[in-house]
C-alpha cells in the first residue's frame, strides 16, 4: 500500500474514535497481512473508488460492538443496546463511515482522488469473504470495549 | 417528544427550533444510516424543530420533498448514499425549487465536493463527526440569512 | 531489509498491546492466551516411539515422513545399516535407530512395511527406521530443556534436549550430531560403537566412529561441516539472513575465508551473537547498499540497459528499505532514456524505513554529483526533482504477499532474497519470473546467484550482478 495513505487512516481512527467514544485509546503497531479475512466477528465494509480499488475493513468483536453503539448511543443520549440490533449496526456503520471519510478527505487534501461507497456490515462467527489476492495494512486500536483491527486494502488501478 | 412548555422560561430565550412566528420550522432528513438520522432527529427536536420525514437515498429524499413541498423549511443531506447520492439529490431539489434550503451532512470535508454543493445551492456543509453544538450553529446560520 | 529488527520492533509493539490489554481487563483474556500460545510455537518436531519412548527430531531437518518396504542389505556394513533404499531415484542408506542405540525393536511381520523418516542433514540424505511415527508436534523453543542423563537410552550426547507437551516428554535427538563424524575425541569410545560392539562382540570393524555409507559415500561430517552448520543457524538467528537458495555459493566461498580469519584472530569460528553475524556478513552486502550508487555502479547499470526500451518503463524494486537505492536507479533511467515515461514499483516491509522513503531528504555529502541535475533544495539539505520522485511508488508491502505489480522490465532486489525464509526466497523468485517476459532485466545484489534453470541468463559485469530473461 502507498505510504502516503498510512497515516490518514491512522490518524482519523483515532481522532474520530477519541472524539466520538470520549475514552482513552492505544495504538496498535501497524502490520500487514496477506489475507484480508474479518476474524472477530462483526465487520463493518466501506469501498474505496477512483484513483485506486480497494476497502477498509472494520474488524471487531460482537461484545465489543455492542459496548461501542452504546457508548455512541448514550453519547446522545439514547438507550444503549443489550444485541447487535439494526440500530447497533447502523451506529457502527456510521463510525466506520465516519473515520473512513475523514481519512478520504485528509487524502484528498494531499491530492489523493478517491471516493467512498456506502457502508456494508456483516456478523458472524464463521464469516468468509472472498477477497484473495490482497494485502492488508492492519491498524490495530486498542479501546477499554475491546479491540478494532482496521483492516485497509487499497491497490492502485495501474 | 418536547414540547414548547419543556423549556425554561427563566432565560426567555426562543427555542431554535422556533420560527419568528412560533411556529416549528419543519426538517426532511436524508441519510441511509438509521443512526445518523435518529442523531440528527434527537438533536433538532431538542430544539423544537418538527422532524417531518426521512429518507435513506438522494430518490427517495427527493421524492419526499416534492411531496411535502411547500411544507418543508428545511434538508439535511448525507452524500454517501446508494440510488442517488447527496449531491445529485441537492442538484434536483434546486431545480425543482430554487428557494430551498439544503444543508449537506457528511463524512466527506474533501474540498472540491465542500465546493461543488455550495454552489449547487447548498446553505452550508458539516463535516461528521457530529455535535448538538456544530449542527445546531449551522442549521441556524443557513435559516437565519 | 532489517528483518531481524523489524521483528523485534513488532514483538515489543506486540507486548504493549497485551500489556494494554491486561490494563483494560479485557474480554479477550481467553482469545488472547490462545494467541500467545500459538504465537510463539517457534519449533516444530515429528514425534515417533522408539522402544516404548517418545522422541522428536527438528522437522527441517526432516525431509519427509516414509514407509519403507524393500531395502537392499549391503553387505559389511554395520548392523545399524538396515540396507539402502532408492528413494525416486535416489540411493540413500537406512538406518535403524533402535538397533544404533542399542533399544528393543518391535518384531515386523516378515515383509511389512517399517515406520520411518528420511532426513535431510546438509547434502546428505538418510532413511531413519523407527518403532512408529506419532505426529508433528508444535513447542515453544524456550520450554526445551537440556538433556539430562536421567533419560538416559540414548548417550546425552545425542539429545539436544526434552521437552513436555499435552503431558508427554519427548527427547529431541540431535541428528547431526549423530550422523556427524566426530573428529574432536577419538579415543572415547563411542557409546554408537559400544552399542555395535556389545551386539557384534568387536566383531564390527568400525571402531572409530560411527561411518553410515551413503549415495555420497560418506554420512560423517567433519568439523569444518558442523561448524559451517553453525554458522548457518547463526546467521538465520542473528541476522534472518538464509544462505540457501541465492547465496549458498557465497557462502561456501566465505567460509574458509571466515576460518582463517578467526584463526588468526584466535577467536571461535562458530557466531556468538549478532556482532559475528554482521561480521560474516561483512563481504556479503553489494557495493553500495542502501545507500546512493556512486558513478562506478551507475556506469555499470547504464551499460547493461538496452537500446531499445517500451514507451512506457516499468520497473520493480522489492526490498527497496529507506529508498537510496531506487531514487539511484530511478536517475539513471531518466539520464538513459530521457522521453520514456518511468514507473518504478517500490516496497518494503520495514515501516519505519519505507515511510522515510517518498520524501527523502539528504546532506550533499552524501549524494555523488552526477545526480545534481535531478536534485532539488529542500529545508534540511536536497530532495530528488518531481521528475524522479513521481516516477517512483513507494508502498509498505511484504513481497512474501500478493505482488499486484503489472509485468516489469527491469527488477531491482539487491541484497534482499538472501533475508527471506527459504520457502519465500523460491516463492520470490518465481514471481520474478511470473512478472517479466524475455529480454527483462534483474539486477541482483554482490553475491547472489540464480540458476539459469529458472530461465535467467547471467549479464553481469564486474561490478553489477545482473541477469538477461531468456
Amino acid at each position: 500500500m502507498r505510504v502516503e495513505y498510512i497515516n490518514p487512516f491512522v490518524e482519523s481512527a483515532y481522532n474520530v474514535l477519541k472524539e466520538v467514544l470520549s475514552v482513552e485509546i492505544v495504538r496498535g503497531e501497524l502490520y500487514l497481512k496477506s489475507t484480508s479475512m474479518p476474524v472477530l466477528g462483526v465487520a463493518a465494509i466501506i469501498g474505496l473508488a477512483g484513483d485506486v480499488e480497494g476497502r477498509v475493513l472494520f474488524d471487531m468483536s460482537k461484545v465489543t460492538a455492542i459496548q461501542i453503539a452504546s457508548a455512541m448511543l448514550q453519547s446522545m443520549e439514547m438507550e444503549p443496546i443489550e444485541e447487535l440490533n439494526d440500530m447497533g449496526k447502523a451506529t457502527i456503520t456510521e463510525l466506520a463511515n465516519m473515520i473512513t471519510g475523514q481519512a478520504v478527505t485528509k487524502l484528498h487534501n494531499l491530492g489523493f482522488k478517491f471516493d467512498l461507497t456506502p457502508p456494508a456490515i456483516f456478523t458472524g462467527d464463521n464469516m468468509e469473504i472472498a477477497d484473495t489476492g490482497v494485502e492488508a495494512l492492519i491498524v490495530p486500536m486498542d479501546l477499554p470495549f475491546g479491540k478494532i483491527e482496521i483492516n485497509v486494502a487499497i491497490r492502485e488501478r495501474n | 417528544m418536547k414540547t414548547k412548555q419543556d423549556f425554561p422560561s427563566i432565560n426567555q430565550r426562543k427555542a431554535d427550533g422556533l420560527a419568528s412566528d412560533g411556529n416549528a420550522y419543519r426538517v426532511l432528513i436524508v441519510d441511509d444510516s438509521l443512526f445518523v438520522t435518529k442523531q440528527i432527529g434527537q438533536i433538532l427536536t431538542s430544539e423544537g424543530f418538527e422532524v417531518v420525514g426521512t429518507a435513506s437515498n438522494g430518490q427517495e429524499g427527493l421524492d419526499s420533498y416534492k411531496e411535502l413541498y411547500p411544507n418543508v423549511d428545511l434538508v439535511t443531506m448525507d452524500i454517501t448514499m446508494p440510488k442517488m447520492d447527496g449531491v445529485t439529490a441537492l442538484e434536483k431539489i434546486m431545480e425543482f425549487d430554487k428557494n430551498a434550503r439544503v444543508i449537506m451532512i457528511s463524512a466527506l470535508g474533501k474540498q472540491d465536493l465542500v465546493k461543488k454543493s455550495l454552489m449547487l445551492g447548498a446553505r452550508n456543509y458539516i463535516v461528521k463527526p457530529l455535535d448538538r453544538k456544530k449542527v445546531l450553529e449551522r442549521i441556524m446560520m443557513s435559516l437565519t440569512k | 531489509m532489517s528483518n531481524t529488527s523489524e521483528a523485534v520492533d513488532r514483538t515489543q509493539g506486540g507486548e504493549q498491546i497485551r500489556e494494554a490489554k491486561q490494563r483494560l481487563g479485557g474480554l479477550h483474556q481467553h482469545q488472547l492466551q490462545e494467541q500467545d500460545d500459538i504465537e510463539t510455537v517457534d519449533y516444530k518436531m515429528v514425534t515417533f516411539s522408539l522402544g516404548g519412548k517418545d522422541y522428536g527430531i527438528d522437522i527441517l531437518k526432516i525431509k519427509e515422513i516414509a514407509k519403507f518396504a524393500a531395502f537392499t542389505y549391503v553387505p559389511n556394513a554395520p548392523p545399524f545399516v538396515s540396507g539402502v533404499y532408492n528413494l525416486r531415484g535416489d540411493i540413500i542408506s537406512i538406518i535403524d535407530l533402535r538397533v544404533m542405540f542399542n533399544l528393543p525393536a518391535q518384531r515386523k511381520a516378515e515383509g511389512s512395511p517399517e515406520d520411518g523418516l528420511i532426513l535431510r542433514l546438509d547434502e546428505l540424505m538418510i532413511g531413519v527406521v523407527v518403532d512408529s511415527i506419532d505426529k508433528v508436534v508444535g513447542i515453544v523453543s524456550s520450554r526445551i530443556q537440556p538433556p539430562h542423563p536421567i533419560f538416559g537410552d540414548v548417550n546425552i550426547k545425542y539429545i539436544s534436549g526434552v521437552v513436555e507437551k499435552d503431558g508427554r516428554l519427548y527427547i529431541i535427538l540431535d541428528v547431526d550430531r549423530i550422523f556427524a563424524k566426530d573428529e574432536s575425541a577419538p579415543d572415547e569410545p563411542e557409546p554408537l560403537t559400544a552399542a555395535v560392539a556389545s551386539k557384534d562382540s568387536g566383531l564390527s570393524p568400525y571402531q572409530e566412529s560411527p561411518e553410515v555409507p551413503t549415495s555420497q559415500g560418506a554420512a560423517g561430517k567433519n568439523e569444518e561441516e558442523l561448524d559451517l552448520d553453525f554458522i548457518r543457524e547463526g546467521l538465520v538467528t542473528f541476522k534472518g539472513f538464509y544462505p540457501d537458495e541465492v547465496s549458498s555459493t557465497w557462502l561456501h566461498r566465505r567460509y574458509p575465508e571466515w576460518r582463517a580469519e578467526r584463526k588468526q584472530l584466535g577467536t571461535e569460528v562458530q557466531l556468538t551473537g549478532e556482532e559475528d553475524a554482521e561480521e560474516f556478513l561483512r563481504t556479503f552486502y553489494s557495493p553500495y547498499s542502501g545507500r546512493f550508487w556512486g558513478e562506478d555502479y551507475v556506469e555499470g547499470v547504464k551499460a547493461l540497459l538496452p537500446e531499445e526500451m517500451p514507451k512506457n518503463i516499468s520497473v520493480w524494486n522489492p526490498g527497496c528499505g529507506k529508498g537510496y537505492e531506487t531514487y539511484s536507479l530511478a536517475t539513471v533511467l531518466r539520464m538513459r532514456y530521457p522521453d520514456h515515461i518511468l514507473k518504478i514499483w517500490a516496497g518494503d516491509k520495514d515501516l519505519l524505513n519505507i515511510s522515510t522513503a517518498p520524501n527523502l531528504v539528504f546532506g550533499a555529502d552524501i549524494i555523488p554529483t552526477l545526480y545534481e541535475p535531478y536534485l532539488v533544495e529542500a529545508k534540511n539539505g536536497f530532495a530528488f526533482s518531481s521528475q524522479i520522485k513521481d516516477a517512483i511508488l513507494f508502498e509498505y508491502h511484504d513481497v512474501a504477499n500478493t505482488n499486484a505489480v503489472p509485468n516489469v522490465d527491469i527488477i531491482m532486489a539487491r541484497d534482499l532474497i538472501s533475508f527471506l525464509p527459504p520457502k519465500q526466497q523460491a516463492l520470490v523468485l518465481n514471481e520474478f519470473s511470473d512478472k517479466t517476459s524475455s529480454g527483462a532485466l534483474l539486477i541482483l545484489g554482490q553475491n547472489e546467484y540464480v540458476s539459469e534453470t529458472l530461465g535467467w541468463q547471467h549479464v553481469g559485469s564486474a561490478i553489477v550482478n545482473a541477469y538477461r530473461k531468456l
